[in-house]
């Protein structure tokens, strides 16, 4: 017993620094699982609120960009509006708008989504998982993983809640990958490399596949994310003879640096779907 | 000023301006297509680097601790600059011991700065454990050995800009005359 004493007496700050280091460790491996532990996020009320506050004092200098993004966002919004009211002027005298109520060949959809809006104050770019913080939260009806989308494309998802504020890993991390499809409707992942905040790659396309520069990627119903929301723009093909594929290289349709609103969407049926496929395993 | 207070001073100082400013400045060198990654230097372990010299290895863990928690809540990295943290703060003295010319007991009452050590031994010891924190978190953060250049660039880069700011703040903040008078007291 005594020399037991003397050995912690003497190693005592080895003992402590193992000991620490320890601790550290299993903080890593419990939010690598993405269970995440809340204390320890950016959505905790101090440090958001800090953020915040920071996020003010910058606001004034963004203004300029934010009311050019509002006004391409109101413009693509404008054009969709007008497919949903096309008019065949020729026929119709009135120019009444043509509902598709009484259509038999009407697809059935449900109304999933609801977006809330969010102001990102804190974004990072630089880590190998990037992580935003908003100012909406449980308040707010946000909730953990649902989905976040800019007015330009795809952005992540929510991964802590706090009463007003949230934090979401955004799709440029490792741990993150997106269901994705081609215009084709070729159905593939895009991860990111972890190297450049604008920069996305979709590997395993199959090599027959025609693919361009230009062509965009889109999210699909399979993940969380609201379908045909823009993740990306395809810039570069790589074709790899050997496997008979083909890797695409994405530029993000969200410029991740400057993003400053974001929606958060809630799928009403969410709960429902996951409920369903829980049964499955 | 004591001590303590003036260390928690330095404390939240000094993670202010790497939470709000310079985690916000994400530098890039070079420019498309061959593009350098994104990176951003970390200076808070200066903090941990001026401690006093005769803090006590313990103290100096649980401080360390506490500095990376902090960071680490912040970035939404629980535990990773933590780990980093610790390991500086454990080493620090070998380092110092190895670096001083004197005993490490003849410093009481002081910490560690250029005017006492010297410019060359004390850029050593700052860049040491800088690269030392740098290449222990950035390997954590990547937790793959398959893309080994490309993390080799992050240390460096990200730690020489890290020595940079942290060299700036030294002597922007080193008050010259002030310590002059000290060492001929």
């Amino acid at each position: 017993m005594r020399n037991f004493i003397l050995f912690i007496r003497r190693f005592s700050n080895l003992l402590l620094f193992l000991l620490l280091e320890v601790i550290c460790i299993v903080l890593i491996g419990r939010t690598n699982t993405m269970q995440g532990n809340d204390i320890m996020s950016s959505a905790n009320y101090t440090l958001a609120s800090m953020y915040e506050q920071r996020d003010d004092m910058a606001y004034y200098f963004a203004l300029r960009r934010m009311n050019d993004s509002l006004m391409n966002e109101n413009l693509r919004l404008r054009q969709q509006l007008t497919a949903y009211r096309q008019v065949d002027t020729l026929t119709d005298s009135t120019g009444k708008v043509v509902t598709y109520n009484k259509d038999s060949q009407r697809v059935v959809k449900y109304a999933d989504y609801v977006y809330h809006s969010a102001k990102v104050i804190n974004n990072t770019v630089g880590a190998v998982n990037n992580f935003i913080t908003i100012n909406r939260g449980e308040a707010d009806g946000v909730k953990k993983d649902m989905a976040v989308v800019s007015a330009s494309g795809a952005v992540g998802r929510i991964i802590h809640t706090s009463k007003h504020y949230a934090s979401a890993i955004s799709i440029l991390s490792k741990k993150q990958q997106v269901s994705a499809r081609l215009k084709d409707g070729t159905v593939g992942h895009v991860i990111w490399k972890g190297q450049r905040p604008d920069e996305l790659t979709m590997r395993d396309v199959p090599e027959q596949i025609k693919v361009k520069k230009g062509d965009s990627v889109f999210t699909t119903e399979f993940s969380f994310f609201p379908p045909d929301v823009l993740i990306g723009v395809i810039y570069k093909i790589e074709t790899v003879k050997s496997k008979n594929l083909k890797i695409l290289h994405l530029r993000t349709a969200t410029n991740f640096r400057r993003i400053q609103y974001v929606y958060v969407v809630e799928n009403k049926m969410a709960e429902e779907r996951l409920q369903l496929e829980a049964q499955n395993k | 000023m004591s001590i303590y207070l003036k260390n928690i001073i330095r404390f939240v100082f000094i993670l202010l301006i790497q939470v709000l400013i310079l985690n916000k400045i994400t530098l890039q060198w070079w420019s498309q297509p061959t593009g350098f990654p994104v990176f951003i230097p970390y200076i808070y372990p200066l903090f941990i680097l001026l401690l006093p010299f005769e803090t006590p290895v313990a103290a100096m863990l649980l401080i360390g601790f506490v500095c990376g928690l902090s960071v680490d809540a912040f970035m939404n990295t629980a535990g990773m600059h933590a780990f980093a943290t610790i390991l500086i703060a454990y080493f620090r003295i070998n380092v110092l011991n190895a670096l001083l010319p004197k005993n490490i007991s003849d410093y009481s009452g002081q910490t560690p700065s250029v005017t006492n050590m010297g410019w060359i031994p004390f850029v050593i010891y700052v860049s040491f454990l800088i690269v030392m924190h740098h290449a222990t978190f950035f390997t954590i953060e990547l937790w793959s050995l398959s893309n080994i250049g490309y993390l080799l660039l992050k240390i460096l880069a990200s730690s020489a800009t890290a020595v940079l700011f942290v060299l700036a703040y030294v002597l922007l903040f080193t008050n010259q005359r002030g310590s002059e008078r000290q060492r001929i007291v």
